[in-house]
């Protein structure tokens, strides 16, 4: 069995490194200028970290990302917690909801742009509005399945509704809040590279697109590899920090099918 | 449910984008913005149906919504056949899931400088990007269902001798159908805002070409255009969705 966990917690890191296989094979047969192969890629990846430009960007993209993302889930889970426990609530913002979520966040850049100038203002309400709706709708529909029997016993003994909602409803939606969450995340990285691209000022969506015009194709190479990796690792920690938080709630689905 | 509830949900939910609209027009009227950087609604409203009736603007429409359906599609058929493959057979499990969670967290944006450099401007590299980003909610969504399917039903066909392959047809894809279609949903929504992204990056038509361009030529009224248009185009088609599944789950208790 320690063979079988082992290559459990091994499996990403082979996935990882078949997917870096498949890219130099791939790009030895194409034999493309602009395709560079996965070493020359991981070789231009030192330059851009060891640049102190390059790392005042990513901290400036980090900044973003981080306040945008901790102000849309600190106003998200109170609304769609409300929202899956209130049926006024809920027909009152479904509709401009409905309306909003189709809108790409960031093709609103431009026009937030003209209001709020190029600065760090625009750019994180940007990343604000990405990640708030599918934390609302997590928690909405996390709300709206907590079992009515808690909320009553509850109230029998005698919590106010604020309390229920703190006590109940939070803790019982809270596996859903966090799919919203870990949705949000990815949703927060895409969000500050696309508004990095079109306000081209600092982030690492800039070092990556300037490149891209420039014609320094193994930097926009290694830039997707280290853009791709911050993806990854910050999923791995939000993960970790979920499993512990709802590690009773283990969705079942981790044994597959059996056809015999 | 009964009509007076249906219909003080609709007032209550027409509310607020009265409200967002008469802000609108308030703020132009009254809060002094120069129209230059919020035009009045009725003038984009207006921009808007003008626009609508000319031919180049639909050829701008009709641009975007191949590319969203092309990449839709692909990801509707890759992420069911992939989802329900993996839940069926351990090996393809084994395979797939190390890779799924190695390349769902991945910003796909990042990836569109590459699929510009290999695939070109054209239309393939938008398609690729549509299905890339729409894929993995509905391969998750298709994976999760069918691996919640009762045993017992399978048990049961089994017993009344229905070959393996059919049961994957025949009683899991239909019990993993509400689940898929909340994936589909979800992709349908992504694919929106990722093909107006594209557009946005490289192109020479669709939607968030406009939009570029009015944004460069500083023209407020037609940056409001192509958003608005998006944003009904994504309401039309979940509204097409949500009647293909109350068609497609109409045997099922709730839906």
């Amino acid at each position: 069995m320690s063979v079988g966990t082992l290559f459990k917690h091994l499996a990403p890191f082979l996935a990882c490194l078949g997917l870096l296989v498949v890219w130099q094979a791939a790009s030895l047969v194409l034999h493309n200028d602009s395709f560079p192969t996965a070493i020359e890629a991981i070789r231009a990846i030192p330059s851009i970290l060891g640049d102190k430009e390059a790392l005042f960007n990513f901290a400036a993209s980090l900044r973003r990302m981080a306040i945008g993302f901790g102000a849309a889930v600190v106003v998200s889970i109170p609304l769609g917690l409300l929202m899956g426990r209130s049926r006024h609530v809920a027909s009152f913002f479904n509709p401009l909801l409905m309306v909003i979520y189709p809108v790409p966040k960031a093709a609103l850049m431009p026009i937030i742009m003209m209001w709020l100038g190029v600065g760090d203002v625009a750019k994180t309400l940007v990343i604000f509005l990405g990640v708030s709706l599918p934390v609302i709708y997590h928690s909405f529909e996390g709300a709206k399945a907590v079992e009515e029997k808690m909320l009553w016993s509850g109230a029998a003994m005698g919590l106010s509704s604020l309390q229920r909602m703190i006590r109940i409803v939070l803790p019982a939606a809270l596996p859903d809040i966090l799919t919203g969450c870990r949705t949000g995340l990815v949703l927060a990285l895409i969000t500050m590279i696309t508004s990095e691209m079109i306000a081209r000022q600092s982030g690492a969506g800039n070092i990556l697109f300037n490149a891209l015009d420039m014609g320094q194709y193994d930097t926009v190479f290694a830039m997707i590899v280290v853009v791709g990796a911050m993806g990854i690792v910050f999923d791995a920690l939000f993960e970790a920090l979920r499993t512990r938080l709802v590690r009773w709630s283990e969705p079942p689905f981790e044994i597959p099918l059996s056809f015999s | 449910m009964n009509a007076r509830p249906l219909i003080s949900d609709l007032v209550l939910g027409l509310a607020p984008l009265a409200l967002l609209a008469a802000l609108w027009q308030a703020l132009v009227s009254f809060g002094g913005v120069p129209v230059t950087l919020l035009p009045p609604p009725g003038q984009v409203f207006g921009r808007m149906l003008q626009q609508l009736l000319t031919l180049s603007f639909q050829q701008e429409i009709a641009a975007t919504i191949f590319r969203l359906f092309a990449g839709f599609s692909i990801a509707v058929i890759l992420g069911v056949s992939l989802g329900l493959a993996a839940a069926a057979s351990p090996p393809i499990n084994a395979v797939v899931r190390p890779i799924v969670r190695v390349l769902a967290p991945l910003p796909k944006v990042a990836l569109y400088p590459a699929l510009l450099l290999l695939v070109g401007f054209g239309h393939e590299s938008k398609i690729v990007l549509v299905a890339a980003d729409a894929l993995f909610p509905i391969l998750l969504s298709t994976y999760y269902g069918a691996s919640i399917v009762e045993q017992k039903l399978i048990w049961s066909a089994m017993a009344a001798g229905t070959p393996p392959r059919e049961i994957l047809f025949r009683v899991v894809l239909p019990a993993a159908a509400p689940s898929i279609l909340t994936g589909c949903r979800i992709g349908l929504v992504i694919s929106c805002i990722v093909v107006f992204l594209a557009e946005m990056i490289a192109s020479t038509d669709g939607l968030g070409h406009l939009l570029v361009m009015a944004a460069r030529t500083f023209h407020a009224v037609d940056m409001f255009v192509p958003l608005i248009t998006i944003s009904l185009l994504g309401l039309i088609l979940n509204g097409l969705l949500e009647a293909a599944r109350s068609y497609l789950l109409r045997g099922f208790p709730e839906v």
